[in-house]
């Protein structure tokens, strides 16, 4: 009897320590998890978020006239931007079409809202790209499916003093080598066009103080082409920078890096760049204010290379991380800059340094941002944030950390080196840091993610341009952003030449060498 | 049948205490990723889902971004976890526990696959090249599936003595 007892009783051998797990479960874990789950806003002692809930302005795109834009240089970026605006080359169109519908980037461009607006003239210095233009058509439009209706004639403009004179152009796209930027932008406001202007925004300080006071005395409207002002992860920063979540903030490291000869902007085998050749090349339009020099290819399709025309991996690629961090703490332009590097590598190819290193000094505000960049390597770096309650990983991801020694954090039980809050923008989801979070910070700008939508940025910086033409809304990145942003990286330029510390006099707005 | 045969000639007592700690183990394993999924206010597995990687990362990245699919696949997977773990852990149904607990591990194993070139989890901890933890536990499972142990050591028992009773009545 007692053998067969236990042999009934081993059925429930196993509902002892069910008991015992469920009730360590109950009294330990449950208390942790809800401490995990948290309400990320108590934790960081702040209301809610605004940024993330931002919803997108209706679009003004319907109600008004078509505005008519004229592109000024159709080279790589310019086709970019025309893309995004819903015009293609055919052949364009046709590689990506897969069993007759639209792949990748086009096909994203092609579900975007229609920004009501016609391509109708084309400028470049070079002919095969400036007759390319001429070809683009819509592709968003009704009725042009498949190429197989034209939308409005696109005229194919000499220079661009012809194209800003034509009654029939009111805003201007500029997408030319840095050293134009200026002039063109310059002579297209006092015509009375609006400008959408690629950064970086001009070649020199100079030409930085001229055109915004070019723009200020115009009623036109000035963009400049920092498309990572629509990145919602700089504006959720800037709102816990606003709320105090990051304490005072004394240090900012940003850091670009590149690994390819294409990424050192030698670009001249690249593309259709073979085909160009002194008869096909306005060699003199593209020299514009440039020193005199003879025609030559490299110089022409490696132009970022050569300080005569470009603007160093500071205008190409510091201004992007140091535009970001704008947004986030206004820093606006510094008090003294130093820089050292230099051209070791890519030798025989204008004077661009392959390595810099530049440390921009703002007393007022009590901190130092620093830029270090590279073209022999191309390990991924996030811009850093160090304040005295918490450091932020910023791109277009946020990953927040508490600081070990955080006043504001000290109640809040979570190891310094694993994040407290993190924004993944493919997810939208912000939230205290779970163990995965680091996976969502896989770098990059490309699209944002607002109300409820993934939308490219760049499409949003137009659209963000047209809307305020027709009277709705401001350009984020407006002329008072980008000369902060020119003079900033212009200092950076001049130290790195003079070899000497350059400071620059706020009230006077002048560049003091060695001061 | 592979596990009439182990019935018919029985475990040792050892052997039956390994095969009920094991299925134990596999048991809260599961139970325990069931409850905090359930506890945990507003959890869910989009982002996870979001995240896939190999071959099959597109009908993962797709169950996440429609709402209604996402909600059920949150629900099966929590109470899936919690009720596979339970039944594991108590001996309960323990056959289908353990085919619907293969499942859902080759799901998971599926999402984040350790092949080569793939990215992976940054934050996974030891190295895998194919076999990973959960390749592992399908392998335990299947190791449970076919010595079964909860006609023993669990409820299946009285579920088997009930069935027994009844189909030896019903010969009478």
């Amino acid at each position: 009897m007692n053998v067969l007892r236990r042999d009934f009783l081993k059925g429930l051998a196993t509902i002892p320590f069910l008991g015992y797990f469920a009730f360590g479960f109950k009294n330990n874990i449950t208390k942790g998890i809800s401490e995990k789950s948290k309400d990320y806003q108590k934790v960081l002692g702040i209301g809610e978020l605004e940024a993330p809930r931002q919803k997108l302005s209706p679009s003004t795109a319907h109600d008004e006239k078509r505005i008519r834009i004229g592109v000024v240089g159709n080279g790589w970026r310019g086709e970019r931007l025309l893309n995004t605006l819903g015009f293609a080359h055919p052949e364009a169109l046709e590689e990506s079409r897969v069993e007759g519908q639209l792949t990748g980037r086009l096909k994203n461009y092609e579900g975007y809202d229609d920004l009501n607006v016609d391509f109708v003239g084309v400028c470049d210095t070079f002919e095969v790209h400036a007759k390319r233009g001429g070809e683009f058509i819509p592709f968003k439009q009704e009725g042009i499916e498949k190429g197989n209706k034209k939308g409005s004639p696109i005229k194919v403009f000499p220079t661009y003093r012809e194209m800003i004179a034509s009654k029939d152009i009111d805003a201007v796209i500029i997408a030319t080598p840095d050293h134009t930027h200026a002039s063109i932008a310059i002579a297209a406001a006092n015509a009375g066009k609006h400008v959408y202007l690629e950064k970086p925004m001009t070649h020199t300080i100079e030409e930085a103080i001229e055109l915004r006071d070019t723009i200020k005395q115009s009623d036109i409207v000035f963009q400049l082409g920092h498309q990572n002002r629509q990145q919602m992860s700089f504006k959720i920063a800037r709102e816990l920078y606003e709320k105090g979540v990051l304490g005072t903030v004394t240090m900012v490291q940003t850091f670009t890096n590149r690994n390819t000869v294409f990424g050192a902007w030698i670009r001249d085998k690249a593309f259709d760049h073979h085909l160009g050749n002194k008869n096909n090349i306005n060699w003199k339009e593209f020299l514009g204010k440039a020193p005199w020099h003879e025609f030559e290819h490299k110089r022409y399709f490696s132009w970022q290379r050569y300080s005569d025309y470009g603007t160093s991996v500071t205008g190409n690629d510091f201004t992007h991380r140091y535009d970001c961090v704008n947004q986030v703490l206004g820093l606006g332009i510094p008090e003294t800059v130093v820089a050292l590097g230099g051209q070791y590598y890519y030798k025989g190819y204008g004077d661009m340094p392959d390595v810099l290193s530049a440390i921009f000094s703002y007393p007022e505000k009590g901190l130092t941002m620093t830029y270090d960049g590279t073209l022999k390597n191309e390990v991924y770096r996030e811009s850093r944030i160090l304040g005295s309650e918490a450091t932020i990983d910023i791109d277009g991801a946020i990953l927040m950390y508490k600081d070990k020694q955080s006043e504001k954090f000290k109640d809040i039980k979570i190891d310094p080196s694993d994040p407290m809050y993190y924004y993944a923008p493919s997810t939208d989801i912000d939230a205290i840091s779970t163990a995965t979070s680091r996976a969502f910070m896989k770098g990059g700008f490309g699209p944002t993610f607002i109300d409820g939508k993934v939308i490219d940025g760049t499409y949003l910086h137009l659209r963000e341009w047209l809307d305020a033409i027709r009277g709705h809304g401001h350009p984020s990145c407006d002329i008072d952003q980008g000369f902060e942003e020119a003079v900033t990286f212009n200092l950076a330029n001049l130290a790195y030449v003079h070899k000497k510390p350059v400071r620059w006099d706020k009230s006077n707005e002048k560049v003091i060498i060695g001061g | 049948m592979g596990t009439e045969i182990v019935k018919k000639m029985g475990y040792s007592g050892k052997q039956i205490f390994a095969l009920t700690f094991l299925r134990v183990l596999i048991g809260w394993h599961f139970l325990y990723e069931g409850l905090v999924k359930i506890y945990t206010p507003g959890w869910s597995a989009g982002a996870y889902l979001e995240g896939a990687t190999g071959p099959f990362s597109g009908l993962f990245k797709n169950l996440a971004q429609q709402d209604v699919v996402l909600s059920i696949v949150d629900l099966l997977n929590a109470w899936g976890l919690a009720l596979v773990g339970f039944g594991l852990f108590v001996g309960l149904f323990s056959k289908a526990c353990k085919i619907f607990g293969i499942l859902l591990l080759a799901l998971y194993y599926m999402a984040y696959p350790p092949f080569a070139g793939l990215d992976q989890n940054v934050v996974a901890e030891g190295s895998y090249w194919i076999v990973n933890k959960n390749l592992i536990e399908i392998g335990a499972l299947v190791v449970l599936l076919v010595f079964p142990s909860s006609y023993i050591t669990g409820l299946d028992k009285y579920l088997s003595e009930v069935k027994n009773m009844i189909s030896g009545r019903n010969k009478k």
